[in-house]
C-alpha cells in the first residue's frame, strides 16, 4: 500500500465488517435456537443428536489417546524438577490440578477443531459452492436453522462432554507414568489426586470448554458461509478456520484464566 | 402453445441490481402471465442469471419491484417470503442436489420441514416426482453416483416436491450433450402442460428457447433489449436481437475496442 492511513484505515474498516457479519450470524443462530422453537418452528433434534456422535463420541478414541500421552508427559516433566526436592508424590497434584484447569480442555479443543471444525467449514463451503445453500433457502428452509443450529448445540454439548473424559484419561496417564516409571506408591498418588483437587477446579475447566465450544463452531459456520469459488477457496476458508479457531482458542483460555486467576 | 389465461402473475418494474458500484440490471421490466414458458434469454455476463436470483429472492434489488400474485416479493416480511417460496420450485445450474442425501431424501426434504405429512405418503410422492422426470428406481442413489442430465431431473423433481405454482430454471441445458438437452427441454415443456405450471427459464441456447418459449426477454449488458414472443423478437430490428438469431460473432471494431481496453494499447 502506497498510503500507510489509508492502509490501516481500510484494515479496520475490514475487520469492523467481519465483526458485524459474525455478530449477525450469532444473532440469527439464537434466534432459530432459542426463539424460534418457543414459536412452534421446532428444532432438528435427530441432526443434532448425529452431529453430536460425529463431534463428540467419534472423537473420544484420538481426545483419549492424545490426553493419556499428556499426562504421561506432564508426570515425566514434573518428576524431572520435583525429584531434587524428594516431592515425587507432588505430581499427582501438578497433573490433576494442570489436567483440570488447562491441559484437557486445551487438547480436546484443539483436536476437535482439528478434527471437526475445518470439517464444519468444508462442509459447509461445498455446500456454498454447489448452490446447496441457495437451494435451501429457496425451497424456504433458512440455513442457519437447517444447518448451523444443529451443529452448534451439538458443539456446545460434545466439548463439555469429551473434556470430563479426558480429564480422568489424563490423570490417569499420570497416574500410569508416575507409579511404573518414578515409582510412586498407587495408594499415594491417588490419595494426592483427590486432596489437591476443589470443585473450583472442575468449573474452571468446564465453562472454558463450552466457550471452547462456542469459538470452534462459529469459526467453522463464518468461515464455510465466506468460501467463494471453488474447491480452492474451500481449501483456503479450511486452513484459516482451523487457524482462527486455535487462536481464539488461546485468546478464550487466556481470559478465563485470569478471570478465574482473581475470581 | 399458449396455456391458462392470460393474467400476468410475475410482474417485474424497473429492476435495478448492483454488486458496489457496478450495475447489473439497469431498468429491466416485464411480465410473465400465468402458465406460459417465460425465457430470460442472454449472452454470458448479460445479467441473467443475477434477475433469476432476484426473482427467487436470492438476492435483493437496489430499487424496482417484483410482484408474484400482486404481492411485492422484495418488500416482504421473512414469514410472507418463506409462504411464498413454498409455491416456487427452482432448478439450479449444477443441481444443487444436497450430496449428503440421497434422492428420495432429497426430493422428499421440503415435504418432511414443511408439511405434517406422514412419512409414507411423503415415501409415495417422493417416487411419483421421481417416476415423473423418468428416474423411477434411483430413490436410493446418491447425486455423485448420477450423470450430469440425471442430476439435472432429480433437481427438477426436487423443484416439483412441494406441488409448486411457479418453477424457474437456471441454464438447464448447460454442460448437457444435445441428445440430453433437448431431454431436458421436453420434459420442461411436460411440466408446464401437465401442471399449468408457469415456468422462468434461463439460457443462451437458441435452439432450446425455439423449443419451449411463449414469451422471451432478450437481456444485454443488464438492459432488457427486447420483450415479447418469439416471432415478434426474431422480427424485432434491434441489431443485438438480430445478431443473437442469427448467433453472429462481434464486430471487428468491437472487438479492437474491447482489445484496446484489455491492454491499454492504441
Amino acid at each position: 500500500m502506497i498510503n500507510p492511513a489509508g492502509h490501516v484505515g481500510r484494515w479496520t474498516l475490514n475487520q469492523l465488517a467481519v465483526g458485524a457479519r459474525v455478530s449477525v450470524l450469532m444473532v440469527e443462530t439464537m434466534a432459530w435456537m432459542v426463539v424460534a422453537p418457543l414459536r412452534g418452528k421446532g428444532l432438528r433434534f435427530k441432526a443434532a443428536v448425529e452431529s453430536f456422535v460425529e463431534f463428540g463420541v467419534r472423537s473420544l478414541p484420538i481426545v483419549g489417546m492424545i490426553c493419556f500421552l499428556v499426562g504421561v508427559i506432564i508426570a515425566l516433566q514434573s518428576s524431572y524438577t520435583l525429584e531434587k526436592w524428594g516431592a515425587n508424590r507432588f505430581i499427582a497434584t501438578l497433573v490433576a490440578v494442570s489436567a483440570l484447569r488447562e491441559m484437557a480442555p486445551l487438547m480436546t479443543a484443539i483436536l476437535i477443531t482439528g478434527r471437526s471444525g475445518s470439517a464444519i467449514t468444508a462442509e459447509i463451503g461445498t455446500m456454498k459452492v454447489g448452490e446447496e445453500i441457495d437451494a435451501l433457502e429457496v425451497m424456504g428452509l433458512n440455513p442457519i436453522k437447517y444447518l448451523v443450529v444443529p451443529k452448534f448445540m451439538a458443539m456446545l454439548l460434545a466439548v463439555p462432554c469429551v473434556t470430563v473424559v479426558a480429564m480422568f484419561i489424563m490423570i490417569f496417564g499420570g497416574f500410569f507414568a508416575s507409579v511404573l516409571v518414578v515409582g510412586v506408591d498407587p495408594t499415594i498418588y491417588i490419595e494426592m489426586t483427590t486432596q489437591s483437587l476443589v470443585e473450583k477446579d472442575l468449573v474452571t475447566g468446564l465453562v472454558k470448554s463450552i466457550f471452547f465450544g462456542v469459538a470452534i463452531c462459529w469459526v467453522g459456520v463464518y468461515r464455510g458461509l465466506q468460501v467463494e469459488g471453488g474447491a480452492e477457496g474451500v481449501g483456503k476458508q479450511t486452513t484459516s478456520s482451523v487457524v482462527t479457531s486455535i487462536f481464539l482458542i488461546i485468546i478464550v483460555d487466556l481470559f478465563f484464566t485470569v478471570l478465574f486467576y482473581f475470581v | 402453445m399458449m396455456m391458462g389465461n392470460n393474467q400476468p402473475i410475475i410482474v417485474v418494474e424497473d429492476l435495478v441490481v448492483r454488486y458496489g458500484d457496478r450495475t447489473v440490471l439497469d431498468g429491466v421490466s416485464f411480465e410473465v402471465r400465468q402458465g406460459e414458458v417465460f425465457v430470460i434469454l442472454g449472452g454470458s455476463g448479460s445479467g441473467k442469471t443475477t434477475l433469476l436470483r432476484n426473482l427467487v429472492g436470492l438476492m435483493r434489488p437496489a430499487s424496482g419491484r417484483i410482484l408474484i400474485k400482486g404481492e411485492d416479493f422484495t418488500a416482504m416480511s421473512e414469514d410472507d417470503r418463506i409462504e411464498l417460496r413454498k409455491k416456487m420450485g427452482m432448478s439450479f445450474q449444477g443441481s444443487a442436489l444436497l450430496q449428503s442425501l440421497s434422492l428420495a431424501d432429497n426430493v422428499a426434504l421440503p415435504l418432511r420441514e414443511h408439511t405434517a405429512l406422514e412419512e409414507s405418503t411423503i415415501d409415495i410422492m417422493t417416487r411419483i416426482k421421481l417416476e415423473l422426470v423418468g428416474l423411477g428406481g434411483f430413490e436410493n442413489y446418491l447425486p455423485s453416483e448420477l450423470s450430469g442430465g440425471m442430476k439435472k431431473r432429480a433437481g427438477i423433481a426436487r423443484a416439483m416436491a412441494m406441488d409448486p405454482e411457479f418453477i424457474f430454471y437456471d441454464e438447464p441445458s448447460a454442460g448437457l450433450d444435445p441428445i440430453v438437452a433437448a431431454g431436458i427441454d421436453d420434459l420442461i415443456r411436460k411440466m408446464q402442460e401437465t401442471f399449468k405450471l408457469t415456468s422462468v427459464v434461463v439460457t443462451h441456447e437458441m435452439e432450446s428457447v425455439k423449443l419451449i418459449a411463449d414469451s422471451v426477454c432478450m437481456l444485454k449488458g443488464g438492459r432488457a433489449v427486447g420483450v415479447g414472443t418469439l416471432d415478434e423478437l426474431e422480427r424485432s430490428d434491434h441489431p443485438y436481437v438480430q445478431q443473437f438469431f442469427a448467433r453472429r460473432a462481434d464486430d471487428e471494431s468491437e472487438d479492437s475496442a474491447y482489445a484496446k481496453a484489455l491492454t491499454g494499447l492504441e
